[in-house]
């Protein structure tokens, strides 16, 4: 009862497993590209903030599947280490930092990215104001790592959080690309402030030198007034695209969707790689949790064979971060 | 017209967010931040707020940090000792967000006062230290993007500006240092690792170094805390563990600290992500997402020497530890949870360890005797620790300290087989009261005799066959010193004699006088098990029996007394026939059942308080129950936690003494006026989970006591120490002593000498839902001539509960009245209907109180719809409003599919359908007609009956193959009397349907409707889902356009629509009604995010709220929406909105929004001057730039 719950109240999340898509958010880039048109043309993607990889999973099934004797190179970047893609080369380093812009035009043998996406969202810590702020601080990064590799003309999709302050979001990439919309594919859930910000015709102010030292920094408008009316207000139009004929997200659909094939069980495509919480969930698993009656001396001796396990990971990720 | 709105102004009333800082002035002061607004908290005596003030106007407060003027150096105010010293005067510091302000507070005048303007920076504020140099006061201020400034804190002029190499994210940050020249940063980064730098440090291109990275977390971390005096350093993070680093002494001339920190402990405690950590010299504290604050030890290994437990869902979000005073050696703990709830603890210094000692192990009593233990009892009240134990070889032994006593000896008869109970009797004009015990066997004997004495005793005969139970009860009809005793034989017969016990020159004696039996009805399994003698009404007794029925019976005023010579008569067979005959006909039948309520497990207690029964059973549920006209009526059913199905009894956290007296007072007085509105009283659950005996608080959601005793006990007692306080009752029940037999030993969860009360809870602050509030209703408002005016809502949130709220504007007091926990899902939609309000206010205008009377309906996920009636009133007494909640009827859509017998074998294949929205379609006395909007795409029709408490599906459509976000209705009246109900539907493809309902107003069926399959009107109004519709309220009489309805709807796209709609019920001759648009106005972008709460006013005004943490006032005019006014919102994630005017002869209106939290807003009417000026006084601002110069400081 419990497994097929979920394939009930999420019909994209069926279909992700049916598809073998790592995640229901793959959804979302393609129903985006059949409004924009966004890998038309394209030979070299950025997928920022990528684990667990349903985008770049797209971007590889998309944009290699298209055209098979032109070179296509995809970069996928993130703190967390991701489950390898064909055709997709992954960088696990800091958004924030220079060396990684240069290492991804170094992927790209000196030239730009035709195409940045990003669909980052931050740890969610459940307080609104610190998790809309560290997704728009990520969005900011991702803005600012596009400067560095996106060529002239080239177009930037990512994910926003249409929350207390949005608008001062949409100022700051009004200022980079000719055209900027706000749009909401299908498989986002209606009752989701998030959305997507697609941002087309990069083309910076004159004279803009790159320059990773100095992150954007946000800066302050009336709370109350400017929001319904005034010159500063920042008006980005808001799209939902995608036809009516696919799937509700939002609706319950019976597990029988089709008479002619019989329901069956999928297990997830790639769960999470390393999740933070696996050591506590192990531990919880052998009853091992300190608890008020119980001394935790057997804990310490599981967390020493846990450790071992983990520190030829940590090895591994401490020259990467150096680097 | 709109030009008396136009100078409406907005401000906010009552605010309840989470709480997401805290801190301690000392020992006598608790400082907390709440959305934007700081309050104080005075702890002496009993605790109490003293002051509120907004500080942070839009920035959430995530930081509070008080300092001392004129103190040399940067020593914190808690680091001073202030023992000698109540009273305080000092500048308080408070940011969030990018916001900083200086705030000073007075204990002796206990107020707050706001020092210049709000400062606001460019980043986020993670951290601020203060720093003394004359003649201002500088703040050293550790920002978001891994950089801190130095800040003059009264002019905000910055001084210098360092940032570091790493140019990171950090999500915490410490600054820790005697001065700015020598001050050293900790930043817990977006990549999990702890990062340690100092602006004195090694310069790479005008940036700092880091200097020491410490890795090892493998979430990111939220909190940071730093132990001076032993260089250590505690970090909480994501990965739900505590890490404890070694990393000697930060600042001054130490730098960074040691060259190779090393990281002490690991920490693993906590179920869900850890936010908040805290260091004292002795302990550390811990406090995440599950709910529970940990307090960790430093002897042996790391363990958890308590857990503070009480917050709903959602978990802790603010910790604050004092580190107490040298007199009264214990300090307080303080949790603010994300429900806004704030809860202290005294926590014991020393006493802690001795303590610890005593939980660790249980103690095994030490039985000693013939045979297995299998009955165990406690003996007497108050101090007496006596135990009473009966065996399988038929004795009974008794223990006091540690010797055990043989006092009684049954013989073969009582062998392999006894049941036992002890009660306590009042000698027959005398004080003195003795313990009297009761033992049956397999041949339907009965031994009545003293505890004291032995030898005092009574040899009584219950039947033929085996006793299964025996019962001690109250003597009916109130006599003192009576008591009664029922003994369930084995022919569904439960016989029962009054004992008394005199004195005479001889010593004592029990008297016995047979009462006719109890005939229990057919079953297999036919015996009490529970019984109680009712005390308001004369000879009344209600029992509960194995089968989980509960039956009430009355005794006759006549009794027919079955002489004992009868029962001698055994050995002819023709007088054996005619003593059966005799039983039978002159046996007592229950004159009201209730059968098999409590499931086939059985009946495990029953009981009365303040003229209401509680019974509790098996199946986990406690019912409560009155007796009205003789019948057994159960008003509400509570169930314990998740898991915890083997409920046996419930204690009850009431007042003892005076109070007790004036609580029966209460209760007559509202019998003489035939009210029916007795609340419920605060109760906790005790039960077994698993293997674990467990008291459960379903008011707090909160468990009190947990004992490892293995699982299914049939014999156990629980000793409850004795306590006034109620706050600190349900504390003192974590001191009391389970005694329980386990593999043939007696066992006790901890010594029964003990009297340790070391740990102490307050509530501060109640918390509402933890988790989101996901919508709202409002019910009325309550007031009298003497006390404030309460208005009172209903919410629903994703903790699956319902919340009954009362609010006072005036005074900010935010009271839950009563949590309803029957949803097993979210509650998504809620409507209300007000019954009898005419007729209650008009009987009640000599007592000068109102009353609300509503029928609530809750609607959610799991296809889930509830129906409660709640009358709620004000309590003379107090001055404080009061609910009684009785519950009518409940439906669920897969019911049937739950109910059958092989359902774990299939996958169950229908949706798992969520209520969405719900409408009052039809309100009349006879049943209530909803329409609710359904996620499996379909509309139904629902009819709810409150005298036969059921609920019918009446009709229901799939016409929009779509989530059915939104419904709402209106019935129209044409000037010839026809009658025409419209249903509106919006969808996720932003579809706005109409509906024809007229047929079901004509319709008598019960059972189902034909109802139309398809709507007679759509159009589409937005891009994406429609979030809400709002209807306006009927015309007034004075206009002259008929039958038109106006129409609002907010979307997902954050579009505002306004529909003008023209009904033609010219042709309803014709069967079907037409639908003409007069005008379609849209705004689009009214908000920046979906648009999720919307209510009109008025026809000419409009409220409109958003996650975008804006409530909007508009303009409905003739040629479109204009608006009015912008409000910030401290509610994120807002999810809903109500609006209603406001009675009484001042006008205005007031507006709750509900979401993370509940704010409530009040418009009123004021000279425009005037509003401007109060907006200047406290919403002053300035704005902090600092350029890249600075930076090479």
């Amino acid at each position: 009862m419990g497994r097929s719950s979920k394939d009930k109240r999420d019909i994209y999340y069926r279909l992700a497993k049916e598809e073998g898509w790592r995640a229901r958010s793959a959804f979302k880039l393609l129903q985006l590209d059949e409004e924009f048109k966004l890998f038309k043309g394209v030979s070299r993607a950025v997928d920022l903030c990528a684990a667990p990889g349903s985008w770049s999973q797209v971007l590889s099934r998309k944009l290699r599947g298209k055209d098979k004797s032109e070179e296509v190179k995809i970069v996928a970047v993130d703190l967390q280490a991701m489950a390898p893609l064909p055709g997709v080369t992954q960088i696990q380093g800091d958004i924030t930092k220079i060396s990684t812009a240069e290492e991804i035009i170094r992927h790209f043998e000196g030239e730009s990215a035709d195409l940045v996406v990003c669909d980052g969202a931050p740890d969610v810590t459940g307080l609104h104001d610190v998790d809309e702020y560290i997704q728009a601080q990520l969005l900011l990064a991702a803005l600012n790592i596009t400067t560095h590799v996106l060529k002239p003309g080239g177009n930037f999709v990512a994910k926003i959080f249409r929350g207390k302050d949005v608008t001062l979001l949409y100022s700051q990439l009004k200022i980079f690309f000719s055209f900027v919309t706000c749009a909401k594919p299908p498989s986002s859930r209606n009752s989701s402030i998030e959305a997507f910000v697609v941002c087309q015709n990069y083309s910076p102010p004159e004279g803009y030198v790159p320059n990773m030292s100095n992150p954007l920094l946000d800066h302050s408008y009336d709370v109350d007034l400017n929001q319904l009316e005034g010159p500063n207000r920042i008006i980005v139009p808001f799209l939902a695209c995608g036809d009516l004929s696919g799937f509700d997200s939002d609706r319950t659909y019976p597990l029988q969707l089709d008479s002619s094939k019989e329901y069956q069980y999928l297990p997830p495509t790639q769960p999470p790689i390393r999740p933070p919480y696996q050591q506590a969930c192990q531990l919880r698993k052998s009853n091992l949790l300190a608890k008020e009656d119980s001394p935790s001396g057997a804990l310490n001796e599981a967390l020493t064979a846990l450790d071992l396990n983990t520190k030829p990971d940590t090895s591994t990720t401490t020259p990467g971060a150096s680097e | 017209m709109a030009s008396p709105v136009e100078s409406a102004v907005v401000k906010s009333a009552v605010l309840v967010a989470p709480i997401t800082a805290l801190e301690f002035l000392g020992e006598d002061f608790l400082l907390t931040g709440e959305g934007p607004i700081l309050s104080v908290y005075s702890l002496q005596a009993s605790p109490k707020k003293c002051a509120s003030i907004n500080v942070l106007q839009n920035y959430r407060i995530h930081g509070i940090r008080p300092y001392k003027k004129h103190q040399s150096g940067g020593i914190p105010f808690s680091g001073a000792s202030s023992a000698s010293d109540n009273s305080y005067k000092g500048d308080i510091i408070v940011f969030g967000g990018k916001g900083v302000r200086l705030v000073s507070f007075e204990s002796e005048g206990q107020c707050l006062k706001l020092i210049g303007p709000l400062l606001e920076l460019q980043d986020w504020v993670l951290d601020i230290h203060c720093f003394k140099r004359q003649p201002h006061s500088l703040l050293g201020i550790s920002l978001a993007h891994n950089a801190i400034m130095l800040l003059e804190a009264e002019s905000g002029n910055i001084i210098s500006f360092y940032s570091c190499v790493e140019t990171c994210l950090l999500y915490s940050a410490l600054m820790v240092g005697p001065n700015w020249d020598s001050v050293v940063l900790v930043g817990g980064t977006v990549f999990n690792q702890l990062v340690l730098w100092r602006p004195a440090g090694t310069k790479l291109s005008g940036q700092s170094q880091v200097e020491r990275r410490l890795l090892g977390h493998s979430g990111v971390i939220f909190s940071l805390c730093y132990l001076q005096e032993s260089g250590w350093l505690a970090s909480a993070s994501d990965d739900r563990s505590v890490r404890l680093w070694s990393v000697g002494t930060l600042g001054g001339d130490a730098g960074c600290g040691k060259e190779s920190p090393t990281c002490l402990r690991v920490l693993y405690g906590h179920q869900a992500r850890v936010f908040c950590v805290k260091l004292t010299p002795s302990r550390l504290f811990s406090a995440g997402e599950d709910g529970a604050c940990l307090l960790w030890e430093w002897g042996g290994e790391g363990k958890v020497g308590c857990a503070f437990r009480g917050h709903k869902s959602g978990g802790v979000r603010a910790l604050a530890v004092s580190e107490g005073s040298i007199s009264c050696r214990a300090g307080w703990v303080a949790t603010g949870g994300a429900d806004g709830g704030v809860r202290l603890w005294r926590v014991a210094e020393g006493k802690k360890i001795s303590e610890e000692t005593q939980e660790e192990t249980q103690l095994d009593l030490g039985f000693r005797g013939h045979g297995c233990p299998k009955v165990v009892r406690l003996v007497g009240e108050g101090e007496s620790n006596a135990i009473l134990v009966c065996t399988d070889q038929g004795e009974v032994c008794l223990s006091q300290g540690d010797i055990w006593d043989v006092i009684w000896q049954g013989g073969s008869e009582f062998q392999s087989y006894c049941v036992m109970e002890v009660a306590s009797i009042q000698v027959q004009n005398s004080d003195c009261i003795v313990q009297v015990c009761a033992v049956g066997n397999l041949n339907g004997g009965v031994q009545v005799f003293l505890v004291g004495q032995p030898g005092v005793g009574v040899f009584l005969r219950a039947g033929e066959g085996k006793v299964h139970s025996v019962l001690w009860v109250k003597g009916l009809f109130g006599e003192s010193g009576n008591v009664c005793l029922l003994a369930s034989g084995s022919e569904g017969l439960v016989y029962r004699w009054t004992i008394n016990v005199t004195e005479d020159k001889s010593g004592l004696h029990i008297k016995e006088e047979a009462l006719l039996p109890f005939l229990l009805p057919p079953c297999a399994k036919r015996w009490l098990t529970a019984a109680v003698t009712l005390s308001q009404r004369n000879g009344f007794c209600l029992c509960g029996d194995r089968r989980g029925s509960l039956l009430l019976y009355m005794e006759r005023e006549n009794n027919d007394r079955i002489n004992e010579g009868e029962e001698s008569r055994i050995d002819s067979q023709d007088q054996e026939t005619e003593n059966r005959q005799t039983e039978l006909v002159s046996s007592l039948s229950p004159i009201s059942t209730l059968y098999g309520v409590h499931g086939k497990q059985g009946v495990t207690s029953v009981c009365e308080y303040q003229d209401l029964c509680y019974s509790t059973g098996r199946d986990g549920s406690v019912r409560i129950l009155t007796v009205e006209e003789s019948t057994l009526k159960v008003r509400r059913v509570h169930r314990a936690c998740k898991g915890m199905d083997w409920l046996e009894m419930v204690l009850f956290l009431g007042s003892d003494g005076p109070e007790r007296m004036l609580n029966k007072t209460i209760v007559k007085r509202t019998n003489d006026t035939g009210r029916e509105s007795i609340a419920e009283a605060r109760f906790v659950m005790v039960g077994f989970h698993s293997v674990h005996f467990v008291i459960w608080d379903p008011h707090r959601q909160e468990k009190l006591l947990s004992v490892t005793c293995g699982g299914g006990h049939r014999s156990w007692a629980f000793k409850r120490p004795i306590s006034t306080h109620i706050d600190t009752q349900t504390q003192a029940l974590r001191q009391g002593t389970l005694v329980f037999i386990k593999q043939g030993a007696v066992m006790a969860s901890r010594s029964l000498m003990s009297t340790d009360t070391s740990v102490n809870g307050h509530t501060l602050k109640e918390g509402l839902h933890g988790r989101g509030i996901s919508c709202v209703c409002h019910l009325g408002s309550l007031s009298g001539d003497l006390s404030e005016l309460w208005e009172v809502f209903v919410t629903g949130g994703e903790d699956t509960t319902v919340g009954v709220l009362a609010v006072c504007p005036q005074s900010g007091i935010v009271k839950v009245l009563a949590v309803l926990t029957d949803h097993i899902s979210i509650v998504r939609a809620l409507a209300a209907i007000r019954r009898g309000d005419m007729n209650e206010r008009e009987r009640n205008n000599g007592m000068e109180t109102s009353v609300l009377s509503s029928l609530v309906f809750s609607a959610g996920g799991r296809a889930q719809l509830q129906c409660y009636r709640l009358l709620i009133h004000l309590d003379e007494q107090q001055s404080q409003p009061i609910c009684q909640v009785t519950q009518i009827a409940g439906h669920r859509l897969d019911e049937q599919w739950e109910r059958k017998r092989n359902r774990h074998k299939t996958v169950k294949m229908d949706p798992e359908t969520r209520y969405m929205s719900i409408a009052v379609v039809q309100n009349e006395s006879e049943g209530v007609l909803l329409a609710l909007g359904c996620s499996d795409g379909a509309v139904r029709l629902f009819s709810v009956n409150e005298s036969s408490r059921s609920v019918d599906v009446l009709w229901e459509c799939f016409y929009h193959q779509r989530c059915v976000l939104s419904v709402a209705t209106c019935k129209l009246e044409d000037s010839q009397g026809r009658k025409l109900l419209l249903l509106f539907s919006a969808t996720t493809d932003g579809c706005i349907s109409v509906w024809d309902l007229t047929a079901v107003l004509n319709s008598k069926a019960s059972v189902s409707w034909q109802g139309p399959s398809v709507p007679f009107f759509s159009i589409p109004v937005h891009q994406s889902g429609v979030n809400t519709l709002a209807l306006s309220p009927r015309t007034e009489k004075g206009q002259t356009e008929d039958n038109v309805i106006s129409l609002a709807s907010g979307g997902d796209d954050g579009q505002l629509s306004l529909l003008r709609i023209k009904i033609d019920q010219a042709e309803q001759e014709n069967g079907v009604a037409s639908l003409q648009l007069l005008s379609h106005w849209s705004i689009p972008l009214a908000h920046s995010s979906p648009l999720t709460g919307l209510c009109l006013l008025s026809p000419a005004l409009l409220a409109s709220t958003s996650p975008d943490q804006r409530m909007c006032l508009w303009s409905v005019e003739s040629d479109g929406l204009r608006p009015l006014q912008v409000r910030f919102s401290h509610i994120a994630d807002a999810a809903g909105l109500w609006a209603w005017r406001s009675e009484g002869q001042e006008g205005g209106a007031w507006i709750v929004v509900c979401g993370q939290g509940l704010q409530l807003f009040q418009l009123t009417e004021k000279e425009i001057d005037e509003a401007e000026n109060g907006r200047a006084e406290g919403e002053e601002r300035k704005k902090v730039m600092f350029s890249h110069q600075c930076s090479r400081t």
